[in-house]
């Protein structure tokens, strides 16, 4: 079986390497460099006469402090909401009328605002994004109402879900130091505490031209674009660099616990482990190991806790890919009524294995073969193409590192997927959480 | 005639065949297999990958005799066959790096999933092994059955998604779409491993079954794989019925329910009313209407309640339809002393969009946007195998949105209009709240008389 499937795989490694050259080639992928810092990456596609224009820049939680926590998202919010040139609610307004839509998100290390039109509304398009990068209002009436929006989104998010809650009370313990202590949704009195002064400042720092990096999929041509995008951005002046970010997590030196109770009719159970930034050259490794605990029925864990066990109902979690270290987390939703130190006891046992005995060359190769779907089926789509151009600008610092995921994951052995185990997954390293259902309001 | 203009004419036939098919759609090849299965086939080389997904008529929630049985069947189709175990099957699946997945919607099952090329011969011989000869072994159902019990709790401690369940059993009451896909205590409880074979021997079957593949694969690869088990898939010994659809329940009045969560600090609602049903003459409108009312985020609702007044993170509009039916939804959230505004500023846009409806600019502003957005719902593999297998399933050609598209385009400001009159309610409508009784109660009371259930409540209804 194992033989049959190792030559699949060989056939598919070499289809695969030849059509990422199709989709995404170090040729077809146009660099324009603006004087104010402005990276700018094209990327021409007739597939549909549509275009995905996605703007990045380097902020989110990560560069938050204490008292501004949640600002990164509030600013994504209000960026929507009015320049002198295009008052509150028209950028909205006007790119629907030209028959765009768009959306933003906000991470620990990036914010991003993805845009998706019909080629006829790109110069309409960059004209209103070249504007709110450099001249949002941030109305103080307005600045209120979307302070509403955000209280209500972490109500919704956070506090009205007990996953979320949980998820933000292990990461506040889990890592004390670092700006990830803080969730991206920012805490609730600091939401309803910020000033219009110091949010506006943090803007102006971080919502500059050598701060973002834009990236154009799609329907239009390079050589009319670049005269437009020096036209409309070419005048916003530079900023002086942010600051960098230098605060270290320390070591953890034993487990940490944490217990919420709370209305609630099931519990719910959490394990991290802080774990190295993507750029390290641990992280292909541990990518194979979150997919070989983690990923589908056939997963250690799932095995073990769902199916063997039968103590939980699900469990997900993993790494992320982010500039600093962050964690590598399990998430159990645990059956109604089991002991929930059991399901530390079952991790560990099934982390110790690992540790001890490594993982099976049919685990190393399924991994491998679905993190190569799971590269290839954003391709697909413009907009897929864009985000993995953009997020890979951010987190690795060169949309070059493209054509590095696969090599990289090839390369990792089993060996370095036990070495890893051993190194990040210990006991001493743990933070566990859990969420218990308050006694007499079940 | 020499070769040259030979090839020309060749040429231009094909290109007519082209444009007379569709603008929007690549029109796929068409066979079907001996037991009837109807088969669509677009070759797409752009990645390595393929994506397939085939319809089951017979087999949705609306044909079960049982609230959630055709969902626990579909869940327990890849948990076993005569040659693997259900450890073995999902191995297999992650193995290969590939997704599959069986699920039940109202009126038909659907199985989809893709893979790397190279690997979609073994992945399609995986879900046709499993979909033809399932064992339905009894500890994999009663493993399901016991997830399924604990997933109906953890819905009530999320009110933004326990609030549409509550919903679902408000409106539809003892309709067959009224079932929930997981099931109720008691039925999960007592469902027996016959009952489940029973149904999957009665309502699977090829016959009217319709399936859609396309990517990196030749028609040739294709055709060899169908030929061997699924061709030879027989048809139950009754013969196919025509299928029914038990006509939705109107709302006799103002049905209103209040679902008590002592801990929410957010109240969360649903407005229903009568929809159109899925070929409705009215569609094209009904997409300009719901675009302007609350399809999208300078809609009425999201810029009254959002944009100007910041008391929500979102509030919408939306039609589910049927191929004989349809409902209509509001809905948004607020924190608790907001609540009574918030359905307040709803009914007067209710009645705003009924009186004078919408100005030319907003009608050219949504045709714009229904069409510039359009585009993208088509690119990948998934939503042309789904636009195959649906539009076959509702009857309609695939040209069908070639259509659609052009009668936005001359939707105007009377039928929005009298789309906006058909539809919005005035006396008659089912309405939801979850959220903390003591502090929202009394904000509720001039929208109906409330009934008042605790959401610690066995149930949703």
């Amino acid at each position: 079986m194992i033989n049959t499937f190792f030559r699949v795989f060989v056939l598919a490694v070499f289809v695969l390497t030849a059509s990422l050259s199709s989709a995404i080639t170090r040729e077809n992928v146009k660099v324009h460099m603006l004087t104010n810092g402005l990276k700018v990456l094209l990327l021409e596609s007739k597939t549909i006469p549509n275009i995905s224009y996605y703007t990045f820049f380097r902020v989110g939680g990560r560069n938050e402090v204490v008292g501004l926590t949640g600002v990164s998202h509030f600013i994504e919010h209000m960026m929507f909401n009015g320049s002198p040139k295009f008052g509150p609610g028209e950028f909205d307004r006007v790119m629907e009328f030209h028959g765009g839509a768009n959306n933003a998100y906000t991470g620990m290390d990036m914010t991003a605002y993805t845009d998706w039109f019909p080629s006829s509304a790109l110069e309409k398009m960059m004209e209103m994004e070249a504007d709110r990068i450099q001249d949002a209002t941030f109305d103080p009436n307005v600045f209120e109402s979307e302070r509403g929006v955000v209280a209500s989104e972490r109500r919704l998010s956070v506090e009205n879900n007990n996953d979320h809650l949980l998820d933000e009370t292990v990461q506040a313990t889990a890592i004390l130091a670092h700006p990830y202590h803080h969730g991206v949704i920012g805490w609730m009195s600091d939401i309803l505490n910020w000033k219009r002064d110091a949010v506006l400042k943090y803007y102006k720092t971080y919502y500059a031209p050598n701060n973002a990096v834009l990236i154009v999929v799609g329907d239009f041509e390079t050589k009319k674009i670049i005269p437009m995008i020096e036209r409309y951005y070419g005048k916003i002046p530079a900023a002086t660099p942010p600051p960098k970010v230098t605060t270290m997590e320390p070591q953890q030196l034993g487990p940490r616990k944490l217990v919420i109770r709370r209305e609630a009719q099931t519990p719910g159970f959490q394990a991290v482990y802080p774990v190295s930034a993507a750029t390290h050259p641990d992280f292909p490794a541990l990518q194979l190991l979150d997919l070989i605990l983690l990923r589908g029925e056939s997963s250690r864990l799932y095995r073990k806790l769902v199916r063997d066990c039968q103590l939980a109902v699900s469990v997900y979690g993993g790494i992320q890919e982010t500039i600093d270290p962050f964690l590598f987390s399990f998430v159990v939703k645990p059956k109604v009524g089991i002991e929930l130190d059991r399901i530390e006891t079952e991790i560990e046992t099934v982390l110790a294995d690992i540790v001890k005995n490594g993982v099976t060359p049919n685990e190393l190769q399924k991994a491998k073969n679905q993190v190569r779907t799971d590269f290839y089926s954003p391709l697909e789509t413009i907009a897929g193409q864009a985000n993995l151009l953009g997020q890979m600008e951010i987190i690795y610092g060169d949309w070059q590192a493209t054509f590095q995921v696969i090599p990289k994951i090839e390369a990792v052995t089993a060996e370095r997927v036990r070495e890893v185990a051993a190194t990040y997954l210990v006991p001493d390293k743990k933070t566990i959480g859990l969420l218990i259902p308050k006694e007499g309001e079940k | 005639m020499n070769r040259l203009s030979l090839i020309i004419i060749v040429a231009l036939f094909f290109s007519c065949v082209q444009a007379w098919g569709s603008r929007t759609l690549p029109i796929p090849q068409t066979f079907s297999l001996k037991n009837g299965m109807k088969v669509y086939f677009l070759s797409d080389a752009t990645l390595p990958m393929v994506a397939f997904r085939m319809v089951l008529p017979e087999a949705g929630s609306l044909t079960e005799t049982q609230e959630g049985l055709a969902s626990l069947t579909a869940e327990l189709i890849t948990k076993g066959t005569p040659e693997k175990s259900a450890e073995e099957i999902a191995a297999e699946i992650d193995f290969l790096g590939a997704s599959l997945s069986f699920s039940a919607a109202s009126e038909f099952l659907e199985v989809s999933g893709r893979s790397l090329s190279e690997n979609f011969p073994a992945l399609f011989q995986l879900a046709i092994a499993s979909l033809t000869a399932p064992t339905f072994p009894q500890a994999e159902l009663d493993k399901e059955r016991n997830i399924r019990l604990e997933r109906l709790k953890s819905i009530k401690d999320n009110p933004s998604s326990a609030v549409n369940f509550y919903f679902r059993k408000a409106y539809f009451g003892n309709h067959p779409l009224g079932a929930i896909s997981l099931g109720n205590e008691s039925a999960l409880k007592g469902f027996q491993r016959q009952q489940v074979v029973d149904f999957y021997s009665s309502h699977y079957r090829p016959d009217s079954a319709l399936l859609a593949v396309t990517g990196n694969i030749s028609i040739r690869t294709l055709k060899s794989l169908l030929e061997n088990r699924l061709s030879k898939w027989a048809n139950p010994v009754q013969s196919l019925q025509p299928l029914r659809f038990i006509p939705i329940p109107l709302p006799a009045g103002k049905k209103c329910l209040l679902i008590d969560k002592s801990d929410a600090s957010q109240a969360y609602f649903v407005l229903g009313v009568p929809g159109i049903k899925k070929a409705d003459p009215e569609t094209a409108s009904s997409q300009v209407f719901n675009t302007l009312f609350g399809g999208r985020f300078t809609s009425w609702l999201n810029s009254e309640l959002r944009i100007k007044r910041g008391l929500t993170y979102g509030a919408r509009s939306s039609f589910q339809s049927w191929r004989n039916d349809g409902i209509f939804t509001i809905s948004s959230y607020t924190k608790n002393d907001q609540i009574g505004e918030m359905l307040k500023i709803v009914f007067e846009l209710i009645v705003k969009a009924k009186k004078d409806g919408f100005d030319q600019d907003e009608i050219i502003s949504a045709r714009n946007y229904i069409l510039g957005q359009f585009p993208p719902t088509l690119e990948d593999m998934e939503s042309k195998v789904r636009a195959y297998t649906e539009l076959t399933f509702y009857g309609e050609s695939f040209d069908y949105y070639d259509h659609l598209l052009s009668r936005v385009s001359s939707t105007d400001q009377s039928s929005a209009r009298s789309l906006a009159s058909r539809i919005l309610p005035k006396e008659k409508y089912v309405l939801v709240v979850v959220g903390k009784a003591d502090e929202i109660l009394k904000r509720l009371e001039p929208f109906g008389i409330w009934e008042v259930k605790k959401i610690s409540d066995p149930g949703f209804h």
